[in-house]
């Protein structure tokens, strides 16, 4: 056999010295940015919510997640658990890993929305931005996360960046499933009426596309949550950092005591954006006695 | 085709040769047909060791030879409860190995890096020779040892804690990072500087590597032999001078009343479970004179990441270029077979 079925094709050293070359042009410029964000968004942010004290956030929980899921019972247990979160010693871990996720929804829905809404209005646009959205959930991102390093300096900035790639897509499609799904008649109706383009999107789509919306925010808090121990393995603080010295260290009880405050966080946001999700018919059922 | 058959005709020849001559018997492990389980030790040079290691025993003593990859903690245990067989380049440093020793579940042997090891905090050279090439002036030229470091904080500041410094710690949960933290706690450096864990080794590496391209200071804690090492060029901070009192005070993770020291050279060895020692005392004997020395590690470490090509690689390199060296390791018979296979 002197000859190979398959031609040999190598990208990666093109890559290689393309980040190298990036690194050595454009590192200062990313690293200010980098700099910038931290302090003026990540590090105030953080700061203002490890300053808000312990039982104000849980009576803050409570009242919320009353507010939405409008059972007294379910409230109480939610605020227990985030009670002992603290208990384990983990709140400000905990707190830690809420802001990065929350810097990422905050960038996801500013991106998410008005791209889903774009690509609703555009079938061209829809089909050439889907592959991309399969790419970004799909390519691992053990990947791209130490060319990220690389250019955005360690810790946060690069979570954040790896938690929005991975986060962001089912925030578009839902968003623009939902608004593809307002009814014709309804906006037959609606032009009838005289209205404008953007009223049409501001009065009638969006309001009908809210709970595709909030199941795609849902979606992406999820994902977000999950993210938590990928951004620990580049230097961001929180739940994470302890899942991943309990396992390069075999500590099954520290890395378990940091998963159990995972999966509480992760329930109650799930369902309290959940709730906030379901249209006016299923939220009237809520107050009903079961 | 010829290749092939004079290939055979060489690997019969010295078969019957080795018969002749007192030949090595295939150690009795791998004759019973169970293979040797190396573990995949994620860092270069453990994979430049492992791979030396591994040609060796498969083409040398014909074992049939496996690759485990995991984290450390998990190929570890794996080593003591002998689902792992090898474990090349043994710092000796976890209580999994300790424990696993004092059980009698495995043994550490041999001393693989001619020289022993390096570890300490370091900063580009540039920071304090500058580096007249890239236009680089030294910005802190007094900086010589750790007892300098709080003048020097603002060089290294923490954007994500502005008024403090940045030491790049060892990745969470490695041992270094529980001797770094002592380290800290002893040269008092809480009030000036953060100590930032980057979680991976890739993490740690690719901060230092794009600091360095930059041109931009740094402070982390590294160690010989790794990868950077011979790439870029380090200027290693003085530390108090080595007592066995302090290092007790800096291994015991849990204790405040800490006094510093510089980190002690260490021997690297090879971890093998007991079962495999008794199976393949052969191996074993050829374990325990495997030596390299440092800068022909350093230097492969280098080429693996420049050159972007896996420890087998460069291991088969180092095998063809350096007879001389380990032909002494094994037996006549075994080095013949090896070098079939070059």
């Amino acid at each position: 056999m002197s000859f190979e079925f398959f031609i040999p094709i190598s990208f990666s050293e093109v890559l290689n010295s393309g980040i190298n070359n990036i690194v050595q042009k454009y590192g200062d410029g990313l690293h200010d940015i980098s700099t910038f964000m931290l302090r003026y968004l990540m590090v105030p942010l953080e700061g203002f919510l490890q300053s808000i004290p312990p039982w104000l956030v849980l009576v803050a929980v409570g009242l919320i997640s009353y507010h939405a899921l409008r059972r007294v019972r379910l409230s109480i247990v939610f605020v227990l658990a985030l009670y002992f979160i603290g208990c384990m010693g983990l709140w400000e871990k905990t707190i830690q890993t809420l802001s990065i996720m929350l810097v990422s929804i905050i960038i996801c829905l500013v991106i998410g929305v008005p791209i889903g809404i774009l690509m609703a209005r555009s079938k061209l646009l829809s089909r050439l931005l889907l592959p991309l959205l399969d790419v970004m959930q799909t390519f691992p991102m053990f990947v791209y996360m130490l060319p990220a390093v690389m250019l955005f300096s360690i810790g946060k900035v690069p979570a954040v960046l790896a938690t929005v790639i991975y986060a962001l897509p089912p925030l578009i499609r839902l968003t623009e499933l939902g608004i593809r799904q307002v009814d014709q008649e309804t906006r037959d109706a609606a032009w009838s009426f005289g209205t404008t383009k953007f009223q049409l999107l501001m009065w009638v789509q969006l309001p009908l596309a809210r709970p595709s919306i909030m199941a795609g925010i849902n979606q992406t808090t999820m994902l977000a949550l999950a993210m938590v121990v990928v951004a620990s393995m580049i230097g961001a603080r929180g739940l994470g950092e302890d899942i991943l010295q309990g396992l390069t260290n075999l500590d099954f009880g520290k890395g378990a005591h940091a998963g159990v405050a995972v999966v509480i966080l992760a329930i109650v946001i799930d369902r309290i954006t959940q709730a906030y999700g379901m249209n006016r018919r299923q939220r009237s059922q809520l107050t009903k006695p079961e | 085709m010829k290749k092939i058959i004079i290939k055979t005709g060489g690997a019969l020849l010295l078969t019957l040769a080795a018969t002749a001559a007192q030949a090595t018997a295939t150690p009795q492990w791998c004759a019973e047909g169970k293979p040797v389980k190396f573990a995949g030790v994620t860092w270069e040079s453990a994979q430049f060791f492992t791979e030396i290691a591994n040609f060796i025993v498969e083409n040398g003593y014909g074992c049939k030879t496996e690759s485990v990859t995991g984290s450390t903690a998990v190929t570890e245990t794996a080593l003591v409860s002998n689902d792992l067989q090898v474990w090349v380049e043994q710092w000796d440093r976890t209580n999994v190995i300790k424990k696993g020793r004092t059980d009698g579940k495995i043994d550490l042997v041999g001393n693989i890096l001619a020289g022993g090891t390096r570890e300490g905090w370091f900063v580009p050279d540039y920071v304090v020779n500058g580096d007249a090439k890239r236009g680089i002036k030294a910005i802190a030229p007094g900086l010589k040892s750790v007892a300098d470091l709080p003048k020097y904080k603002d060089l290294f500041t923490d954007d994500e804690d502005p008024a403090k410094g940045r030491f790049l710690n060892c990745p969470s949960g490695w041992d270094c990072e529980r001797i770094n933290n002592q380290k800290f706690k002893a040269y008092k450096l809480a009030a000036t500087y953060t100590n930032f864990r980057p979680g991976t080794g890739g993490a740690l590496d690719a901060t230092i590597s794009s600091a360095y391209e930059r041109g931009k200071p740094i402070l982390f804690y590294y160690w010989s032999p790794a990868g950077l090492m011979g790439k870029y060029k380090f200027v290693q901070l003085q530390e108090p001078e080595f007592t066995e009192k302090c290092w007790k005070t800096v291994q015991n993770s849990t204790t405040d009343d800490v006094c510093g020291t510089v980190t002690p050279s260490f021997k690297l060895t090879i971890g093998v479970s007991t079962p495999f020692i008794k199976g393949a005392p052969d191996v074993i004997a050829f374990f325990n004179k495997l030596s390299v020395p440092a800068d022909i590690v350093n230097h492969a470490i280098t080429e693996m990441g420049e050159r972007k090509v896996g420890g087998s690689v460069l291991a088969k390199e180092f095998l063809q270029k350096n007879k001389a060296l380990w032909t002494q390791w094994v037996p006549a018979d075994v080095a013949q077979k090896v070098e079939l296979k070059l």
